[in-house]
C-alpha cells in the first residue's frame, strides 16, 4: 500500500508528467534544464509554477487514503475510501487527457462552458503511467477488500489491468474509428453522411449479376471469403482423412507443411503464382506454346485471390479437421461396423455427423482469414476490389478519406463479427468429443476407395503445388531477373544481406539490415509480452470466477475478429494525439502485435491450462502461497509448451504481419514486411524474394528451435493444437 | 499479499516504451520522401554525410504521407517532405500543413520551378519536372501483333482491348495528372469520352502510379500510362520497354518539396532545403536511375532522359488542377461516370 | 515437530448458520452450524452432492460462504482467502506438483511461509519419516505408486502444523487392502499428533473406521451429528438409519407412552424404547439385519415369515424373509440352516428396533 502510494508520488514528483519528444527511453532530460523545463518538469514542479492546474486535484487522490490510517477506519471504510480515490483518479486523468489538448480544449462545448484556454499539452508520459498505475492499485485493493473474488488483490489487479489494456488498446481506438465514420470532413456528427456513404452502389452494387459491370466490394469481398472458406475447409477436411484415414504414414509430412503459411512473408506467395501464372508466367506460356493459345491474364481478379488464399489458409483448415477427425473415437466407427456398415455407410452415417461441427469451425476459420486478407488481393486482385484493399486506399490514396477508410472497415467488421458471433455460438451449443481422455483402442476405419481415390489426388495435386510455389521462392532469390534473365547469382542476397568490415569491426552494409533488426527487436519484445498477457487472461478465464466473466472473454477475444488494417486505421487515429501519443514509434507497432496475437495466446492458455488439475492451485494456496506465487510457481512452469507456442507464434506473426504494420511503421521502425512491399512496388522482386527466403529461414529456425525445446522437456508439442483452438 | 509482482507488469510495459527511443543526437531531421527507395536513401545519407545531422527516413507515396502529415496536423512529426508529385504539396500548402520559405538557392532554379513556388505562396517548390507518358512491352507487343501506338487517341482502339493498364486516379497522383491532362487537352467533356473509351481498353486500375509499366516490364502487361521518366527507369534496367511521348502533347508533373509546418526540428529543414536545391546534388539523381529533369539548372541530365523540349507539353494549370475541390470534383465525376461502365 | 508443539496448535473449528449459494438456483450448503472440536477427527458423510465437500473447501477458504460464519481456533476466519488461513488440505487427486521433487513438494508450503533453509529441511524430513517414506525425497511423484504420492500428500500437509488438516476423499484413489492400511495410518497419526482432522468420505464403513464423530449430510445439510455408535445404533431418520449401514425400516404403531417409555407393535411384535418425542401413533422403524432373530414358527413375540432366499456368505448367512411388514434382511449366525420356503417366526433383539423421526 505505502509501497504504490510512493510509486504514485513519484510519478507526481519526480519524473516527467508528459511525454519526452525523444521518447520515453531517454534520459536526456536529467541533465537539461530539469526540473524546471516545463516539457521535463515532473507535474508537482508544473504546479507550482502556476502550470497545468488541471492536474492540481491529482496528488489530493494520491494522499486521500492516508485520511483512513489517520481515523484508523474499518476494513470496509478503508476499502471504500480506496474504491472512491481510484475511480476518481482515473476519470480525472482520462478526461483531463481527452479534454485538454494540444491546442487547447478539444471540445468546443468546453470552451464555452469554462472560456478559452490558453495552455495545451502534450501526450502523457512516465509520470503518468507511474500516477495511473497507483490508482488502478488502490481501486483493485479497495475491490479486493470489500470481499470480491475472494478478497485476492492478485487476482483484482490482473483483471483490473487486463481490462484496463483492452480498454485502451481495442475498444477505445475502434471508437475512435466508428466515430469517424458518422462525422462529414467538417467533423460534423451526421448519421446521414454515413449512410450515404455505407450505402453507396460502390459497396453495394450488383452489376455482375445485371451483367456488365463489377459488383461492389462488399458483395465481392463476402463471395471470396464464402469461397475459400468452403475450398478450404474442404482441402482441410482431404489432407485429415488422408493423414488419419489411408493407412499411409503421412501425417508427419503434412502436419510439418502446417507451419508453412505462418512463417511464409505477405506477398511471396502471391509474387510466386504471378511468376506461374501471369500473363509472362512460365506455367501460363508453356500451356499457351503446348495448345496454341494467345495467352491471357485470367490470374488477376477473383482466380488469383483464390488460389493464392487456398495456399495460405488450407493449412489452418487442416490443423482444425485432423484435431476433431483424430476426435472421432474409433470405438464409434467400429460400433458401427459391428452392426453390420459397410466402409461407406460408417463413414457415411457415423463419421462424418461426428466432425459436421469442426467443419463449420474450420470453415469460419477461413472465411475470417480471407476477409482480412490484405496481401493477395493486394497483388493478385486486378480489377477484383476486396474491403481490406479498399480500407487501405482509401486511407493512402488521393482521395484520402478516413471517413470513408471507417465506413469500410465497418462493413468488414459487421461481416467477421457475424461470422465470430456465429461460431461462439455454435461451438457454445455443442459438444463433438467423443474421447474420453483413455481407454480408447481400436483403429481408425480405413476409408472407402471410393472417398480416398480423388482424396489422395487432391492432396498430391496440392502437395506439388505448393512444393513448386515454395521450390520458385527459395530459387527467385538466386536469379538475375526472374523470367527474362535467368542467370544464377547473390546479387540480391548481396544487396539487402551484405555485410562489411571497416575500422569499428562488421559494418551492416545491406539495405534490409535495418528493417530487419527492427522487425527481431520488436518481435522480440512483443513476443514474450503478448504471451504473458495471453496466458495471464486465459488463467483469468479459466480458474478464477467474478462478475462479467463473459464480457471479459468476448472482449479480449474480440480483436481476433477485427481485421488487421481496421487495426492500423484505428490506432493512427486514436493514438497520434494526447493523451496517449504512439504514432512513429517502436511501441505502437508491439502493442498493435500484442493484441492482435493476444487471442492465440489466450486460446493456447485455455486449451492447456484446462488440463491442469484445478486442485494444484488449491493444493498451493492452502499450503500458504498467494495466488501470485501460485501463479508463478506452480501454472506456469506447467504451462511451459502452452508458454513456448504462444510466444512462437506471436514471434512469427509479428515478423509476418502486414495488414496493421503498414500504417504503423516510421522511418526509425520499418518493418521487414513494410520493407518487401517497397521492392514489390519498385519492380525489385529479387531483393523481395531474398529478403522472404531470408525470413522464412530465420523463422523456420526458431520453430524448429521452440519444438526441440518443447519436445526435449518431454512434454509434447502442443504449438499445432493451440491454432487449432482460435 | 506481494506487491512487487504488479511492479513488474508496470516495468514490463516501460520496457515497450524503450522501444520509442531514438538515439541521442544534437541536431536531427525527420524527412518524410514520396520518390523511389533508392534516391530517398540516397538523399538521406547524403545529407547526413554533408552536414553531421541525423536523418530519419520514411518512404511512402506522395498520397501516403499527405494522409500521414495530414493526421499528424495536431501534433507534426515529420520536418520536411521531398519528392513525389507536385499536387499533394500544393494540397498541403492549401490546407496550410506546410511552412513558406524562401532558398537562397531560388536563383538558380528553372521558371517552372519557381512558378510552382510562387502558385502556393513559397510553401513548397519545384525539384523536378517529368512529362506523362506511356510504355510498351516489344515483345509482348509483337507476340499480340499489334501496331505500335503513338498518340493518346491510339489507345483507345479496339484492338488494344485488354492490352492497357493504368492506375486508378483515386489512389494515385500519377493517375490523376493524366486525368487532368486529358481534361486539359480535350477540354473536359471530349476528355471524359476519352476516359470512357479507354476504359474499355484497360485491364486493370492498379492502385500505385508507376505499378502499370512495371507490370508491362515484367510482361505482365502490354501497355502503361506513366510518366515518361519511370518507363526510361525500366528500359535502362534491362527490360523490353519503348517510351512513347503522344502526338497529341501532354501534361507533366512537377515534384515537390515541403518543410512542413510546426517540425520539430525547422532549422535542419531548412538546411535540407538548401542543400538539396545545389546542383551537385541534384546530379545524383543518375546514379540511382531517376531520369527527371532537375530543377537546378546547372545539373546534369541523362543522355535518357526525356528531353523536355522535344517533347509537346501543354499549359497545365497546377493551381486549378492541384487544388482538392477541383481534384475531388474530378475524381467523383470519373468514378460516377467512368469506372461503372463496363469493359 | 514435537507432538507438544502440535497438539498446543490444533484448534477447533465453528460453522454458525452457515449458506453457500452458486447463483441464484443451487445451495450447496444450506444453514449449517457445527463445532468441531480440537484434537478431534470427524468425518463429513453423505452421498455425493449433498454437500461435504462445499463444507470442507469452506473451511479451506477455497470457497467464500454466501452467509454465516466461521470461526477457527478464535478467529473469525469468514472473510480469509485459503492462504491467510492456518489449514492444509490433503486431495483427492492429491495434487502433487508434478515438476517438483517429492523433497521439493513437501517442503514448498515452508518455504512459502519463508522458513529458514535448514528449518525447512530438517521438518520436511521429518515429515517424509512420519509418513515412512524417508530416502524418496528425489523422486518425482510420478515415480512412486499410489499409495505413496498419497502419502507424500499426507505429509506436504503435515509440516506445515496447520490448526486444521483437511481430507478430501483421500482413499478413493487406492485399492481396498491398501485403503484399510492408510485409514488406520491416518488415524495414528492424528491421534498421535492430536490433530485437528475434518475428513470428507462417501463410504460409510471408512467413517465409522476412522472418526470419532460423524456428520452425515444429506441435501445440502445435516442429518444427524454423533459418535459412530451412536449412528449406527440410533439413527435419527430413515435417510441415516438407511445410509450408515443396511436397516430394515418398517411401519409400527406406538400404542402409548407412560413415563417416557413408549410401547411399539410391529404386527404382532411389542417392545418398549424411550419415547424421546414420539406420541401416540403411527411410526417408522429401523432395525439391523444382525440384530433380527429367526425363530421357531410361532415363537412368543415374534411375527410369521417365510423364508424367500437363502445366501451363504462365508462367515454368516444372510435371509430374505417375507413378513406382514415387507421383505426384511437378515444376517445370522453361520450355523443356522433355514431353507427357502420355511415358515419361521421373526422377532427383534432387545436394542435392536430403533424409532425414526417420521
Amino acid at each position: 500500500m505505502l509501497l504504490w502510494l510512493s510509486v504514485g508520488i513519484v510519478g507526481f514528483c519526480l519524473l516527467p508528467w508528459y511525454v519526452l519528444e525523444d521518447g520515453l527511453w531517454s534520459f536526456e532530460w536529467l541533465f537539461d534544464g530539469y526540473p524546471f523545463n516545463t516539457d521535463y518538469a515532473p507535474a508537482a514542479f508544473l504546479l507550482t509554477q502556476g502550470e497545468k492546474l488541471w492536474l492540481s486535484p491529482i496528488p489530493l487522490f494520491l494522499l486521500f487514503p492516508l485520511v483512513s490510517q489517520v481515523f484508523k477506519h474499518s476494513t470496509a471504510q478503508r476499502s471504500n475510501v480506496l474504491i472512491m480515490v481510484g475511480v476518481a483518479g482515473i476519470a480525472w486523468m482520462v478526461m483531463q487527457g481527452l479534454g485538454i489538448g494540444l491546442r487547447g480544449w478539444n471540445f468546443e462545448a468546453l470552451g464555452q462552458l469554462f472560456g478559452p484556454l490558453e495552455a495545451r499539452q502534450f501526450g502523457m508520459g512516465f509520470g503518468a503511467l507511474f500516477v495511473f498505475a497507483t490508482f488502478l492499485f488502490f481501486l483493485s485493493t479497495g475491490i479486493a477488500g470489500r470481499g470480491a473474488v475472494n478478497g485476492d488483490v492478485f487476482v483484482v489487479g490482473a483483471i483490473g489491468l487486463v481490462i484496463a489494456v483492452v480498454t485502451v488498446f481495442i475498444f477505445f481506438p475502434i471508437v475512435q474509428m466508428l466515430s469517424s465514420a458518422v462525422r462529414d470532413n467538417d467533423g460534423v456528427y451526421s448519421l446521414t453522411i454515413f449512410a450515404e456513404k455505407f450505402f453507396q452502389n460502390k459497396f453495394w452494387g450488383l452489376g455482375c449479376i445485371q451483367g456488365g459491370t463489377r459488383c461492389g466490394v462488399a458483395w465481392n469481398s463476402l463471395f471470396l471469403a464464402v469461397l475459400v472458406g468452403f475450398l478450404t475447409t474442404l482441402l482441410g477436411l482431404v489432407f485429415a482423412l488422408v493423414a488419419t484415414r489411408s493407412g499411409l504414414k503421412r501425417g508427419n509430412f503434412l502436419r510439418a507443411m502446417t507451419v508453412l503459411p505462418i512463417i511464409t512473408p505477405p506477398f511471396v506467395i502471391g509474387l510466386a503464382i504471378i511468376l506461374l501464372f501471369g500473363l509472362s508466367g512460365s506455367v501460363t506460356k508453356l500451356v499457351a506454346d503446348v495448345l496454341d493459345l494467345q495467352p491471357t491474364r485470367w490470374v488477376y481478379g477473383l482466380p488469383g485471390i483464390v488460389i493464392a488464399q487456398l495456399l495460405s489458409f488450407t493449412p489452418i483448415a487442416f490443423l482444425v479437421m485432423i484435431g476433431v477427425v483424430e476426435g472421432v473415437s474409433p470405438a464409434m466407427e467400429e460400433a458401427a461396423q459391428t452392426l453390420r456398415a459397410s466402409r461407406w455407410q460408417t463413414f457415411k452415417t457415423v463419421t462424418l455427423p461426428l466432425i459436421r461441427p469442426g467443419l463449420a469451425n474450420a470453415f469460419l476459420l477461413g472465411f475470417i482469414e480471407s476477409m482480412a486478407d490484405f496481401g493477395n488481393p493486394l497483388v493478385l486482385g486486378g480489377n477484383y476490389d476486396v474491403l481490406s484493399t479498399e480500407i487501405f486506399f482509401a486511407i493512402v490514396g488521393a482521395q484520402n478519406d478516413q471517413g470513408m477508410a471507417a465506413v469500410l472497415a465497418i462493413a468488414l467488421l459487421i461481416f467477421t463479427l457475424s461470422a465470430f458471433y456465429v461460431q461462439r455460438r455454435w461451438l457454445g451449443k455443442k459438444s463433438y468429443t467423443t474421447k474420453t481422455g483413455k481407454g480408447d483402442s481400436g483403429m481408425h476405419v480405413t476409408m472407402p476407395k471410393r472417398v480416398l481415390l480423388p482424396c489422395y489426388l487432391v492432396a498430391a495435386v496440392w502437395t506439388l503445388f505448393t512444393a513448386t510455389v515454395y521450390g520458385m521462392i527459395l530459387y527467385g532469390g538466386f536469379v538475375e531477373m526472374w523470367g527474362l534473365n535467368n542467370t544464377l547469382t547473390f546479387k540480391h542476397y548481396i544487396t539487402a544481406f551484405g555485410v562489411g568490415f571497416n575500422e569499428f569491426g562488421i559494418h551492416f552494409k545491406g539495405s534490409a539490415w535495418d528493417s530487419f533488426f527492427t522487425t527481431l527487436k520488436i518481435a522480440a519484445t512483443a513476443a514474450p509480452l503478448t504471451a504473458m498477457l495471453g496466458l495471464l487472461t486465459a488463467w483469468l478465464l479459466v480458474r478464477q470466477n467474478f462478475a462479467g466473466k463473459n464480457a471479459f472473454e468476448f472482449g479480449t477475444m474480440l480483436s481476433f475478429a477485427i481485421p488487421g488494417t481496421v487495426i492500423g486505421v484505428s490506432y493512427i487515429l486514436a493514438f497520434n494525439v494526447p493523451p496517449l501519443e504512439l504514432t512513429g514509434t517502436g511501441a505502437i507497432l508491439v502493442i498493435s502485435f500484442i493484441f492482435r496475437n493476444m487471442p492465440v495466446g489466450v486460446r493456447a492458455g485455455i486449451a492447456s491450462m484446462s488440463q491442469l488439475d484445478k486442485s494444484l492451485d488449491e493444493a498451493s494456496l492452502t499450503l500458504g502461497a498467494s495466488t501470485w506465487k501460485t501463479f508463478t510457481r506452480i501454472i506456469l512452469p506447467l504451462m511451459r509448451p502452452a508458454i513456448l507456442a504462444a510466444l512462437v507464434f506471436s514471434f512469427v506473426r509479428a515478423m509476418t504481419a502486414i495488414s496493421a504494420v503498414i500504417f504503423l511503421v516510421s522511418a526509425e521502425y520499418n518493418m521487414a514486411t513494410s520493407y518487401i512491399i517497397g521492392r514489390v512496388e519498385n519492380n525489385d522482386y529479387g531483393i523481395a524474394i531474398a529478403y522472404s527466403s531470408v525470413l522464412i529461414v530465420v523463422m523456420l529456425a526458431v520453430v524448429a528451435l521452440m519444438q526441440f525445446l518443447v519436445n526435449r522437456n518431454g512434454q509434447g508439442s502442443r504449438f499445432a493444437q493451440s491454432r487449432t483452438n482460435w | 499479499m506481494s506487491k512487487k509482482q504488479p511492479l513488474l507488469l508496470l516495468v514490463s510495459g516501460l520496457l515497450i516504451a524503450a522501444l520509442s527511443a531514438p538515439v541521442h543526437s544534437a541536431e536531427k531531421l525527420t524527412y518524410y520522401c514520396s520518390a523511389q527507395e533508392e534516391w530517398c536513401q540516397l538523399m538521406a545519407t547524403g545529407f547526413e554525410e554533408a552536414t553531421g545531422i541525423k536523418v530519419s527516413m520514411t518512404r511512402k507515396s506522395s498520397g501516403e504521407t499527405l494522409a500521414q502529415i495530414k493526421a499528424e496536423a495536431s501534433n507534426p512529426k515529420g520536418d520536411i517532405w521531398w519528392g513525389g508529385t507536385g499536387d499533394p504539396h500544393l494540397q498541403a500548402a492549401e490546407e496550410g500543413l506546410s511552412e513558406e520559405y524562401l532558398s537562397p538557392l531560388r536563383d538558380e532554379q528553372h521558371d517552372w520551378a519557381i512558378k510552382q513556388a510562387e502558385s502556393a505562396g513559397n510553401q513548397t517548390i519545384g525539384i523536378y519536372s517529368g512529362a506523362l507518358g506511356y510504355g510498351y512491352n516489344e515483345e509482348v507487343l509483337k507476340s499480340n501483333n499489334l501496331p505500335v501506338p503513338e498518340c493518346w487517341k491510339d489507345l483507345t482502339k479496339a484492338e488494344y482491348k485488354g492490352h492497357v493498364q493504368m492506375a486508378n486516379p483515386n489512389s494515385s497522383g500519377t493517375a490523376y495528372t493524366t486525368l487532368a491532362t486529358i481534361v486539359q487537352l480535350f477540354g473536359e467533356d471530349e476528355g471524359f469520352e476519352f476516359m470512357k473509351a479507354l476504359h474499355k481498353n484497360i485491364n486493370q486500375y492498379t492502385k500505385s502510379g508507376s505499378a502499370p509499366i512495371k507490370a508491362a516490364a515484367r510482361g505482365e502487361n502490354t501497355i502503361g500510362i506513366v510518366f515518361m521518366h519511370d518507363a526510361v527507369a525500366q528500359a535502362v534496367a534491362g527490360f523490353p520497354i519503348k517510351v512513347v511521348a503522344p502526338c497529341e502533347g501532354t501534361g507533366y508533373e512537377i515534384g515537390g518539396m515541403t518543410i512542413i509546418k510546426d517540425g520539430r526540428n525547422p532549422d535542419s529543414a531548412r538546411k535540407f532545403y538548401d542543400w538539396a536545391l545545389t546542383a551537385d546534388v541534384q546530379s545524383r539523381a543518375l546514379e540511382v536511375d531517376s531520369f527527371q529533369v532537375m530543377s537546378n539548372k546547372a545539373a546534369k541530365s541523362s543522355p535518357m532522359a526525356p528531353d523536355l523540349d522535344s517533347i509537346k507539353l501543354i499549359d497545365y494549370d497546377f493551381a486549378k488542377y492541384g487544388s482538392s475541390d477541383e481534384r475531388k470534383r474530378l475524381l467523383k465525376k470519373w468514378d460516377d461516370e467512368v469506372s461503372v461502365l463496363p469493359q | 515437530m514435537t507432538i507438544q508443539q502440535t497438539r498446543s496448535k490444533a484448534a477447533s473449528v465453528e460453522f454458525k448458520h452457515v449458506t453457500k449459494r452458486y447463483g441464484k438456483e443451487i445451495t450447496a450448503v444450506d444453514d449449517v452450524s457445527l463445532h468441531v472440536h480440537a484434537g478431534e477427527l470427524v468425518t463429513l458423510l453423505g452421498p455425493s452432492g449433498c454437500g461435504k465437500t462445499t463444507t470442507l473447501r469452506m473451511i479451506a477458504g477455497l470457497e467464500m460462504v454466501t452467509s454465516g460464519h466461521i470461526t477457527i481456533g478464535d478467529t473469525d476466519v469468514t472473510k480469509l482467502p485459503a492462504t491467510d488461513r492456518d489449514v492444509a488440505m490433503v486431495f483427492q487427486s492429491y495434487a502433487l506438483f508434478p515438476h517438483m521433487s517429492v523433497m521439493d513438494n513437501v517442503a514448498y508450503g515452508l518455504r512459502i511461509n519463508k522458513l529458514k533453509k535448514d528449518d525447512v529441511r530438517v521438518r520436511a524430513n521429518r515429515g517424509l519419516e512420519l509418513v515412512g517414506l524417508k530416502g524418496y525425497g528425489d523422486r518425482l511423484p510420478s515415480e512412486l505408486s499410489g499409495g505413496q504420492q498419497q502419502r507424500v500428500a499426507v505429509a506436504r500437509a503435515l509440516v506445515l502444523e496447520p490448526q486444521v488438516l483437511l481430507f478430501d476423499e483421500p482413499l478413493s484413489n487406492l485399492d481396498a487392502k491398501l485403503r484399510r492400511q492408510v485409514r488406520e495410518d491416518i488415524r495414528d497419526i492424528q491421534t498421535g499428533l492430536g490433530l485437528t482432522v475434518v475428513y470428507v468420505t462417501h463410504d460409510q464403513e471408512e467413517a465409522l473406521a476412522v472418526s470419532d464423530r460423524i456428520i452425515v449430510m444429506n441435501n445440502a445439510s445435516i442429518a444427524q451429528i454423533g459418535t459412530p455408535r451412536q449412528l449406527y445404533d440410533a439413527p435419527k431418520d430413515e435417510f441415516v438409519a438407511d445410509f450408515i449401514g443396511e436397516a430394515n425400516l418398517m411401519d409400527g404403531q406406538i400404542e402409548s407412552v407412560e413415563n417416557e417409555i413408549a410401547t411399539v407393535s410391529v404386527d404382532s411384535i411389542r417392545f418398549e424404547l424411550p419415547a424421546a418425542d414420539h406420541t401416540t401413533g403411527a411410526i417408522r422403524v429401523a432395525i439391523r439385519p444382525g440384530r433380527i432373530q429367526i425363530l421357531p414358527e410361532n415363537s412368543p413375540n415374534a411375527m410369521a415369515g417365510n423364508v424367500l432366499k437363502v445366501t451363504y456368505a462365508g462367515r454368516h448367512m444372510e435371509y430374505q424373509v417375507a413378513t406382514a411388514v415387507g421383505e426384511l434382511f437378515v444376517v445370522s449366525d453361520v450355523d443356522s440352516d433355514y431353507v427357502e420356503g420355511q415358515a419361521v417366526g421373526v422377532g427383534f433383539e432387545t436394542k435392536g428396533p430403533v424409532l425414526l423421526k417420521v
